[in-house]
Protein backbone atom coordinates (compact mmCIF):
# COMPACT_ATOMS: atom_id res chain seq x y z
CA UNK A 1 0.00 0.00 0.00
CA UNK A 2 1.01 3.76 -0.73
CA UNK A 3 2.30 5.80 2.65
CA UNK A 4 -0.36 7.68 3.75
CA UNK A 5 1.43 10.88 2.59
CA UNK A 6 2.23 9.65 -0.93
CA UNK A 7 -1.32 8.67 -1.42
CA UNK A 8 -2.81 11.81 -0.12
CA UNK A 9 -0.32 14.05 -2.40
CA UNK A 10 -1.82 11.60 -5.25
CA UNK A 11 -5.30 12.07 -4.52
CA UNK A 12 -4.79 16.21 -4.17
CA UNK A 13 -3.72 16.50 -7.69
CA UNK A 14 -6.37 14.02 -9.15
CA UNK A 15 -8.68 16.20 -7.01
CA UNK A 16 -7.37 19.34 -8.67
CA UNK A 17 -7.78 17.90 -12.12
CA UNK A 18 -10.80 16.51 -11.96
CA UNK A 19 -11.63 20.09 -10.76
CA UNK A 20 -10.35 21.74 -13.14
CA UNK A 21 -12.91 19.32 -15.61
CA UNK A 22 -10.29 17.08 -16.66
CA UNK A 23 -12.07 14.28 -17.55
CA UNK A 24 -9.26 11.68 -17.44
CA UNK A 25 -8.19 12.55 -14.14
CA UNK A 26 -11.96 10.99 -13.17
CA UNK A 27 -10.89 7.77 -15.44
CA UNK A 28 -7.06 7.65 -13.46
CA UNK A 29 -9.69 8.17 -9.99
CA UNK A 30 -11.83 4.98 -10.86
CA UNK A 31 -8.69 2.56 -12.36
CA UNK A 32 -7.17 3.28 -8.64
CA UNK A 33 -10.63 2.46 -6.58
CA UNK A 34 -13.26 1.47 -8.97
CA UNK A 35 -12.49 -2.34 -7.06
CA UNK A 36 -12.47 -0.88 -3.73
CA UNK A 37 -15.73 1.13 -4.03
CA UNK A 38 -17.62 -2.21 -5.15
CA UNK A 39 -16.62 -4.17 -2.93
CA UNK A 40 -18.04 -1.91 0.01
CA UNK A 41 -21.05 -1.54 -2.21
CA UNK A 42 -21.18 -5.52 -2.90
CA UNK A 43 -21.47 -6.05 1.06
CA UNK A 44 -24.03 -3.84 1.62
CA UNK A 45 -26.63 -4.18 -1.66
CA UNK A 46 -25.15 -7.88 -2.34
CA UNK A 47 -26.32 -7.81 -5.82
CA UNK A 48 -23.42 -7.36 -8.48
CA UNK A 49 -25.63 -4.87 -10.84
CA UNK A 50 -26.87 -2.92 -8.19
CA UNK A 51 -23.54 -2.92 -6.95
CA UNK A 52 -22.18 -1.54 -9.58
CA UNK A 53 -25.00 1.22 -10.77
CA UNK A 54 -23.66 2.30 -7.23
CA UNK A 55 -20.14 2.47 -8.19
CA UNK A 56 -21.40 4.71 -11.14
CA UNK A 57 -23.56 7.15 -9.80
CA UNK A 58 -21.07 7.88 -7.05
CA UNK A 59 -18.59 8.64 -9.30
CA UNK A 60 -20.73 10.40 -10.92
CA UNK A 61 -21.15 12.29 -7.56
CA UNK A 62 -17.70 13.20 -7.48
CA UNK A 63 -16.96 14.26 -10.73
CA UNK A 64 -20.54 16.64 -10.12
CA UNK A 65 -19.13 17.65 -6.34
CA UNK A 66 -15.91 18.01 -6.47
CA UNK A 67 -15.59 21.56 -5.60
CA UNK A 68 -17.25 20.25 -2.23
CA UNK A 69 -13.86 18.25 -1.50
CA UNK A 70 -11.31 19.74 0.38
CA UNK A 71 -7.92 18.07 -0.36
CA UNK A 72 -6.23 19.63 2.81
CA UNK A 73 -8.59 18.68 5.13
CA UNK A 74 -9.24 15.06 4.15
CA UNK A 75 -8.60 12.24 1.66
CA UNK A 76 -10.45 11.82 -1.19
CA UNK A 77 -10.19 8.17 -1.29
CA UNK A 78 -12.66 8.61 2.00
CA UNK A 79 -14.97 11.12 0.69
CA UNK A 80 -15.30 8.63 -2.40
CA UNK A 81 -16.36 5.97 0.40
CA UNK A 82 -18.20 7.82 2.14
CA UNK A 83 -20.56 8.29 -1.22
CA UNK A 84 -20.65 5.06 -2.22
CA UNK A 85 -21.37 3.17 1.29
CA UNK A 86 -24.26 5.77 1.38
CA UNK A 87 -25.74 5.38 -2.23
CA UNK A 88 -25.46 1.24 -1.27
CA UNK A 89 -27.35 2.27 1.68
CA UNK A 90 -29.95 4.23 -0.23
CA UNK A 91 -30.10 1.51 -2.51
CA UNK A 92 -30.77 -1.44 -0.09
CA UNK A 93 -33.06 0.46 2.02
CA UNK A 94 -34.78 2.91 -0.09
CA UNK A 95 -34.69 6.03 2.03
CA UNK A 96 -32.08 8.08 2.93
CA UNK A 97 -30.64 7.10 6.15
CA UNK A 98 -27.02 8.21 6.04
CA UNK A 99 -26.18 11.77 5.81
CA UNK A 100 -24.67 12.29 2.24
CA UNK A 101 -21.82 15.10 0.98
CA UNK A 102 -24.89 17.12 0.14
CA UNK A 103 -25.29 18.04 4.03
CA UNK A 104 -22.91 20.10 5.67
CA UNK A 105 -23.02 20.32 9.19
CA UNK A 106 -21.23 19.74 11.85
CA UNK A 107 -21.85 15.86 11.99
CA UNK A 108 -21.00 15.62 7.92
CA UNK A 109 -17.97 17.78 8.83
CA UNK A 110 -16.73 15.66 11.81
CA UNK A 111 -16.91 12.73 9.71
CA UNK A 112 -15.50 14.20 6.64
CA UNK A 113 -12.46 16.07 8.25
CA UNK A 114 -9.03 14.51 8.30
CA UNK A 115 -8.51 11.77 11.19
CA UNK A 116 -4.51 11.31 10.37
CA UNK A 117 -4.50 7.82 13.25
CA UNK A 118 -7.40 6.07 10.80
CA UNK A 119 -5.88 7.08 7.78
CA UNK A 120 -2.54 5.50 8.35
CA UNK A 121 -3.75 2.61 9.55
CA UNK A 122 -6.10 1.97 6.46
CA UNK A 123 -2.78 3.11 4.82
CA UNK A 124 -0.17 0.86 6.15
CA UNK A 125 -2.27 -2.45 6.94
CA UNK A 126 -2.89 -4.69 4.84
CA UNK A 127 -6.70 -6.32 3.82
CA UNK A 128 -6.13 -9.24 5.96
CA UNK A 129 -4.73 -7.38 9.36
CA UNK A 130 -7.88 -5.50 8.90
CA UNK A 131 -10.24 -7.94 8.99
CA UNK A 132 -8.69 -9.77 11.59
CA UNK A 133 -8.84 -6.53 13.78
CA UNK A 134 -12.41 -6.11 13.05
CA UNK A 135 -12.53 -10.23 13.35
CA UNK A 136 -11.51 -9.85 16.85
CA UNK A 137 -14.27 -7.93 17.79
CA UNK A 138 -16.40 -9.51 20.87
CA UNK A 139 -19.43 -10.74 18.53
CA UNK A 140 -21.81 -8.85 19.54
CA UNK A 141 -20.02 -5.87 19.00
CA UNK A 142 -18.69 -6.85 15.39
CA UNK A 143 -22.74 -7.95 14.64
CA UNK A 144 -23.60 -4.26 15.81
CA UNK A 145 -20.91 -2.12 13.77
CA UNK A 146 -21.77 -4.38 10.72
CA UNK A 147 -25.66 -3.75 11.26
CA UNK A 148 -24.86 -0.78 11.56
CA UNK A 149 -22.28 0.06 8.80
CA UNK A 150 -22.68 -2.17 5.99
CA UNK A 151 -26.25 -2.59 7.18
CA UNK A 152 -27.49 1.65 7.26
CA UNK A 153 -29.24 0.70 10.48
CA UNK A 154 -29.44 3.43 13.31
CA UNK A 155 -28.21 1.75 16.72
CA UNK A 156 -32.15 2.00 17.64
CA UNK A 157 -32.75 -0.40 14.96
CA UNK A 158 -29.81 -2.47 15.72
CA UNK A 159 -31.03 -2.50 19.24
CA UNK A 160 -34.56 -4.17 17.97
CA UNK A 161 -32.53 -6.40 15.87
CA UNK A 162 -30.54 -7.67 18.56
CA UNK A 163 -33.10 -7.55 21.12
CA UNK A 164 -31.16 -5.07 23.68
CA UNK A 165 -32.10 -2.02 25.13
CA UNK A 166 -30.86 1.42 23.09
CA UNK A 167 -28.55 2.37 25.17
CA UNK A 168 -26.46 -1.05 25.06
CA UNK A 169 -26.59 -0.92 21.50
CA UNK A 170 -24.92 2.36 21.25
CA UNK A 171 -22.46 0.99 23.86
CA UNK A 172 -21.71 -1.48 21.50
CA UNK A 173 -20.95 0.56 18.65
CA UNK A 174 -18.75 2.96 20.82
CA UNK A 175 -17.05 0.33 22.53
CA UNK A 176 -16.52 -1.77 19.52
CA UNK A 177 -15.03 1.47 17.74
CA UNK A 178 -12.71 2.22 20.35
CA UNK A 179 -11.08 -1.18 20.50
CA UNK A 180 -11.09 -1.07 16.61
CA UNK A 181 -8.90 1.61 16.75
CA UNK A 182 -6.52 0.52 19.56
CA UNK A 183 -6.01 -2.71 17.35
CA UNK A 184 -5.55 -0.91 14.69
CA UNK A 185 -3.24 2.09 15.87
CA UNK A 186 -2.50 0.45 19.47
CA UNK A 187 -3.42 3.96 20.96
CA UNK A 188 -7.02 4.50 22.98
CA UNK A 189 -10.13 6.39 22.00
CA UNK A 190 -9.99 9.16 24.24
CA UNK A 191 -9.91 9.93 27.99
CA UNK A 192 -13.59 8.68 28.00
CA UNK A 193 -12.63 5.49 26.54
CA UNK A 194 -12.23 3.16 29.86
CA UNK A 195 -11.13 -0.22 29.45
CA UNK A 196 -14.68 -1.79 27.85
CA UNK A 197 -14.07 -4.86 29.89
CA UNK A 198 -17.65 -5.15 30.98
CA UNK A 199 -20.84 -5.16 28.49
CA UNK A 200 -23.18 -2.48 28.86
CA UNK A 201 -26.07 -3.72 29.96
CA UNK A 202 -30.44 -2.24 30.59
CA UNK A 203 -30.00 -0.02 33.46
CA UNK A 204 -25.90 0.07 34.09
CA UNK A 205 -26.21 3.52 33.19
CA UNK A 206 -23.39 5.41 30.75
CA UNK A 207 -21.37 2.48 29.59
CA UNK B 1 -37.20 6.63 26.50
CA UNK B 2 -36.02 4.23 29.79
CA UNK B 3 -33.41 5.62 31.80
CA UNK B 4 -30.50 3.80 29.95
CA UNK B 5 -31.38 5.90 26.69
CA UNK B 6 -28.83 8.20 25.92
CA UNK B 7 -31.58 10.47 23.89
CA UNK B 8 -33.55 10.58 27.28
CA UNK B 9 -31.80 13.81 28.52
CA UNK B 10 -33.30 16.38 26.06
CA UNK B 11 -31.59 18.70 25.39
CA UNK B 12 -27.86 16.43 24.72
CA UNK B 13 -25.39 17.12 27.39
CA UNK B 14 -22.13 16.14 26.80
CA UNK B 15 -22.31 12.71 28.47
CA UNK B 16 -25.28 11.60 26.32
CA UNK B 17 -23.20 12.97 23.10
CA UNK B 18 -20.55 10.75 24.11
CA UNK B 19 -22.47 7.66 24.90
CA UNK B 20 -23.35 8.14 21.41
CA UNK B 21 -20.21 8.14 19.68
CA UNK B 22 -20.09 5.43 18.02
CA UNK B 23 -23.32 5.75 16.37
CA UNK B 24 -22.00 9.35 15.61
CA UNK B 25 -19.56 8.00 14.08
CA UNK B 26 -21.29 5.52 12.01
CA UNK B 27 -23.78 7.54 11.30
CA UNK B 28 -26.32 5.25 12.83
CA UNK B 29 -28.42 8.07 13.94
CA UNK B 30 -32.04 8.89 13.84
CA UNK B 31 -33.03 11.71 11.91
CA UNK B 32 -34.09 14.02 15.18
CA UNK B 33 -31.24 12.62 17.24
CA UNK B 34 -28.97 13.68 14.19
CA UNK B 35 -30.36 16.97 14.53
CA UNK B 36 -29.70 17.39 18.35
CA UNK B 37 -26.37 16.30 18.31
CA UNK B 38 -25.96 18.66 15.86
CA UNK B 39 -27.41 21.26 17.81
CA UNK B 40 -24.84 20.31 20.59
CA UNK B 41 -21.84 20.07 19.02
CA UNK B 42 -22.56 23.77 16.94
CA UNK B 43 -22.79 25.25 20.51
CA UNK B 44 -20.44 22.92 23.09
CA UNK B 45 -16.78 24.05 23.95
CA UNK B 46 -15.96 20.62 25.41
CA UNK B 47 -13.61 18.96 22.73
CA UNK B 48 -15.56 15.71 22.74
CA UNK B 49 -11.87 13.94 22.74
CA UNK B 50 -13.27 10.59 22.23
CA UNK B 51 -16.09 11.33 19.43
CA UNK B 52 -13.01 12.77 17.87
CA UNK B 53 -10.79 9.74 17.49
CA UNK B 54 -13.24 7.80 16.81
CA UNK B 55 -14.30 9.32 13.42
CA UNK B 56 -12.50 8.03 10.96
CA UNK B 57 -13.54 4.66 11.59
CA UNK B 58 -15.38 4.65 8.79
CA UNK B 59 -12.43 4.47 6.34
CA UNK B 60 -11.15 1.46 8.34
CA UNK B 61 -14.27 -0.53 8.00
CA UNK B 62 -14.41 0.43 4.10
CA UNK B 63 -10.50 -0.57 3.99
CA UNK B 64 -12.20 -3.63 5.88
CA UNK B 65 -14.24 -5.20 2.62
CA UNK B 66 -12.38 -7.62 -0.28
CA UNK B 67 -11.63 -5.23 -3.71
CA UNK B 68 -13.79 -6.73 -6.66
CA UNK B 69 -13.03 -6.32 -10.17
CA UNK B 70 -15.77 -4.27 -11.69
CA UNK B 71 -16.83 -5.56 -15.17
CA UNK B 72 -15.44 -3.94 -18.17
CA UNK B 73 -17.99 -1.69 -19.49
CA UNK B 74 -18.29 0.37 -16.23
CA UNK B 75 -15.81 2.39 -16.86
CA UNK B 76 -16.85 3.04 -20.45
CA UNK B 77 -20.31 3.56 -19.07
CA UNK B 78 -18.90 6.37 -16.56
CA UNK B 79 -16.61 8.09 -18.75
CA UNK B 80 -19.42 8.49 -21.26
CA UNK B 81 -22.11 9.54 -18.31
CA UNK B 82 -19.63 12.54 -17.01
CA UNK B 83 -19.10 13.58 -21.10
CA UNK B 84 -22.72 14.76 -20.78
CA UNK B 85 -22.43 15.77 -17.11
CA UNK B 86 -21.96 19.36 -15.49
CA UNK B 87 -19.89 19.91 -12.68
CA UNK B 88 -21.19 22.31 -9.85
CA UNK B 89 -20.38 25.80 -10.38
CA UNK B 90 -16.90 26.52 -8.11
CA UNK B 91 -17.11 27.96 -5.01
CA UNK B 92 -16.39 31.92 -4.62
CA UNK B 93 -14.14 33.37 -3.54
CA UNK B 94 -14.35 33.55 0.65
CA UNK B 95 -16.99 36.43 1.92
CA UNK B 96 -13.88 38.42 3.54
CA UNK B 97 -12.70 39.16 -0.21
CA UNK B 98 -15.42 39.55 -2.06
CA UNK B 99 -16.18 43.10 -2.59
CA UNK B 100 -17.85 44.38 0.27
CA UNK B 101 -18.89 47.29 1.47
CA UNK B 102 -16.99 49.21 4.26
CA UNK B 103 -18.16 48.17 7.53
CA UNK B 104 -20.61 50.65 8.93
CA UNK B 105 -19.33 52.36 12.51
CA UNK B 106 -19.78 50.62 15.09
CA UNK B 107 -23.44 51.48 16.38
CA UNK B 108 -23.56 52.66 20.01
CA UNK B 109 -26.27 53.67 21.87
CA UNK B 110 -29.21 55.81 20.43
CA UNK B 111 -28.38 59.74 20.30
CA UNK B 112 -30.66 61.24 22.70
CA UNK B 113 -32.69 62.59 20.13
CA UNK B 114 -33.98 59.00 19.49
CA UNK B 115 -34.71 57.69 22.61
CA UNK B 116 -38.15 57.84 22.48
CA UNK B 117 -37.84 55.02 20.00
CA UNK B 118 -36.30 51.33 20.65
CA UNK B 119 -33.05 50.94 18.56
CA UNK B 120 -34.41 49.01 15.83
CA UNK B 121 -36.93 51.15 15.42
CA UNK B 122 -34.12 52.99 13.38
CA UNK B 123 -32.91 50.56 11.46
CA UNK B 124 -36.04 51.39 9.35
CA UNK B 125 -35.56 55.10 9.62
CA UNK B 126 -34.46 56.90 6.18
CA UNK B 127 -32.37 58.55 7.68
CA UNK B 128 -30.43 55.35 8.99
CA UNK B 129 -30.90 53.96 6.15
CA UNK B 130 -27.47 53.22 5.27
CA UNK B 131 -26.80 51.53 8.18
CA UNK B 132 -28.80 48.51 6.73
CA UNK B 133 -27.10 49.01 2.85
CA UNK B 134 -23.79 49.19 4.74
CA UNK B 135 -23.76 45.14 5.09
CA UNK B 136 -23.19 43.21 2.25
CA UNK B 137 -25.33 40.51 1.26
CA UNK B 138 -22.88 37.62 -0.11
CA UNK B 139 -23.52 34.23 -1.27
CA UNK B 140 -20.60 31.54 0.05
CA UNK B 141 -20.58 28.07 -1.27
CA UNK B 142 -19.65 25.03 0.61
CA UNK B 143 -16.39 22.75 0.85
CA UNK B 144 -16.09 21.00 4.35
CA UNK B 145 -13.05 22.45 5.95
CA UNK B 146 -11.55 21.01 9.31
CA UNK B 147 -11.53 24.61 10.68
CA UNK B 148 -15.48 24.33 11.36
CA UNK B 149 -14.74 21.00 13.40
CA UNK B 150 -12.05 22.84 15.18
CA UNK B 151 -13.67 25.93 16.28
CA UNK B 152 -17.42 24.70 17.02
CA UNK B 153 -15.28 22.43 19.87
CA UNK B 154 -12.98 24.77 21.34
CA UNK B 155 -10.27 25.08 18.63
CA UNK B 156 -8.05 28.03 17.97
CA UNK B 157 -6.69 29.64 15.02
CA UNK B 158 -4.96 33.34 14.53
CA UNK B 159 -6.86 34.91 11.69
CA UNK B 160 -10.43 34.73 12.86
CA UNK B 161 -11.76 36.48 10.33
CA UNK B 162 -10.22 34.02 7.37
CA UNK B 163 -11.65 30.89 9.98
CA UNK B 164 -15.32 32.79 10.37
CA UNK B 165 -15.82 32.93 6.64
CA UNK B 166 -14.63 29.37 6.42
CA UNK B 167 -16.86 28.29 8.78
CA UNK B 168 -19.55 30.29 7.50
CA UNK B 169 -18.52 28.64 4.04
CA UNK B 170 -18.69 25.23 5.14
CA UNK B 171 -21.66 25.09 6.72
CA UNK B 172 -23.61 27.46 4.01
CA UNK B 173 -23.56 24.59 1.65
CA UNK B 174 -23.68 27.25 -1.39
CA UNK B 175 -26.78 29.03 0.26
CA UNK B 176 -26.53 32.78 1.00
CA UNK B 177 -25.11 33.96 3.68
CA UNK B 178 -26.24 37.43 4.86
CA UNK B 179 -22.99 39.24 6.96
CA UNK B 180 -24.20 40.87 10.13
CA UNK B 181 -21.41 43.20 12.07
CA UNK B 182 -21.18 45.58 15.05
CA UNK B 183 -19.24 47.00 17.64
CA UNK B 184 -19.53 43.55 19.21
CA UNK B 185 -17.69 41.55 16.49
CA UNK B 186 -19.11 40.24 13.11
CA UNK B 187 -20.58 37.01 11.61
CA UNK B 188 -22.91 35.19 9.06
CA UNK B 189 -27.02 34.61 9.26
CA UNK B 190 -26.76 31.21 7.09
CA UNK B 191 -30.16 29.94 5.27
CA UNK B 192 -29.60 26.71 5.56
CA UNK B 193 -31.83 24.04 4.15
CA UNK B 194 -32.26 22.75 7.86
CA UNK B 195 -32.81 26.28 9.12
CA UNK B 196 -31.20 29.59 9.37
CA UNK B 197 -27.89 29.56 11.76
CA UNK B 198 -25.90 32.08 12.88
CA UNK B 199 -21.95 31.07 12.47
CA UNK B 200 -20.50 34.21 14.63
CA UNK B 201 -17.11 35.53 16.33
CA UNK B 202 -18.15 37.71 18.87
CA UNK B 203 -16.73 39.38 22.37
CA UNK B 204 -17.37 37.18 25.62
CA UNK B 205 -20.74 37.42 27.40
CA UNK B 206 -19.69 38.98 30.46
CA UNK B 207 -20.26 36.81 33.53
CA UNK B 208 -24.17 36.62 34.27
CA UNK B 209 -25.14 37.38 30.83
CA UNK B 210 -26.44 36.17 27.74
CA UNK B 211 -26.73 36.70 23.76
CA UNK B 212 -30.05 36.76 22.87
CA UNK B 213 -30.58 37.03 18.84
CA UNK B 214 -33.80 38.91 17.39
CA UNK B 215 -35.48 38.61 13.66
CA UNK B 216 -37.32 41.75 13.28
CA UNK B 217 -40.34 42.16 10.43
CA UNK B 218 -40.45 45.39 7.96
CA UNK B 219 -42.43 46.98 10.36
CA UNK B 220 -39.68 46.91 13.13
CA UNK B 221 -41.27 44.08 15.15
CA UNK B 222 -38.57 41.88 17.16
CA UNK B 223 -39.83 38.51 17.76
CA UNK B 224 -36.42 36.12 19.86
CA UNK B 225 -34.53 33.81 18.06
CA UNK B 226 -32.90 32.20 20.39
CA UNK B 227 -29.69 32.79 23.12
CA UNK B 228 -26.43 31.87 22.93
CA UNK B 229 -23.23 32.51 25.37
CA UNK B 230 -19.80 32.11 24.28
CA UNK B 231 -16.71 32.84 25.51
CA UNK B 232 -15.32 34.29 22.54
CA UNK B 233 -14.66 31.16 20.33
CA UNK B 234 -16.54 31.38 17.13
CA UNK B 235 -20.35 30.07 17.65
CA UNK B 236 -22.88 28.21 15.13
CA UNK B 237 -26.25 29.00 16.48
CA UNK B 238 -29.49 27.16 15.31
CA UNK B 239 -32.33 30.50 15.08
CA UNK B 240 -35.37 29.41 16.16
CA UNK B 241 -37.80 30.80 13.54
CA UNK B 242 -37.28 31.49 9.96
CA UNK B 243 -35.73 34.00 7.89
CA UNK B 244 -39.07 34.63 6.14
CA UNK B 245 -41.08 37.43 7.20
CA UNK B 246 -38.24 39.30 8.62
CA UNK B 247 -35.91 42.22 6.78
CA UNK B 248 -33.05 42.84 9.81
CA UNK B 249 -31.23 40.17 12.38
CA UNK B 250 -29.66 41.78 15.34
CA UNK B 251 -27.72 40.09 18.92
CA UNK B 252 -28.05 41.90 22.23
CA UNK B 253 -26.76 41.32 25.45
CA UNK B 254 -28.95 40.27 28.02
CA UNK B 255 -29.03 39.64 31.42
CA UNK B 256 -31.58 36.91 30.52
CA UNK B 257 -34.32 35.69 28.00
CA UNK B 258 -36.26 38.93 27.65
CA UNK B 259 -39.13 39.62 25.04
CA UNK B 260 -37.72 42.76 23.67
CA UNK B 261 -34.34 43.75 23.08
CA UNK B 262 -33.22 46.08 26.07
CA UNK B 263 -29.68 47.11 25.10
CA UNK B 264 -28.42 48.36 21.36
CA UNK B 265 -27.24 45.41 19.20
CA UNK B 266 -23.50 44.09 19.52
CA UNK B 267 -24.39 43.11 15.69
CA UNK B 268 -27.14 43.55 13.63
CA UNK B 269 -27.79 43.15 9.77
CA UNK B 270 -30.67 42.73 7.30
CA UNK B 271 -31.37 39.58 6.18
CA UNK B 272 -33.07 40.48 3.07
CA UNK B 273 -32.33 41.46 -0.82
Amino acid sequence: MQSTGRSHEADAALAARIRSGDREALGELYDRYAAVSLGVALRVVRDRDAAEDVVHDAFVAVWQKITRFDAEQGQLRSWLLTIVRNRAIDRVRGARVAEDIDVLDELGALRSTANPTWEAAVANLSLARLRDALGSLPGEQREAVELAYFGGHTYREVAALTGVPAGTAAGRLRLALAKLRQLLTGTDAGPASAPPSVEPTAGAGPP
Amino acid sequence: MNEHDPMSRLPLDCTAVDELAGAITLGALEPDESRAVNEHLATCTQPHEELRTLLGANAALAASTEPVTPSAGLRDRLMATIASTPQEVAPAAPAHSTAEAPPPPPRQAAPSAQLSLPWWRSLFDPRSAGFARGFAVVAVAGVIVLAAVNLSLRGSLDDRQATLDRVASALSGGSVAYHVKGAGGSGFVIQRTSGPVLVAAVRPAPAGHIYEMWLLDAAGKPVSAGTFTTNGEIVAVPLEGQLAGHAIFAVTLEAHRVNAPTTTPIIAGPIGT
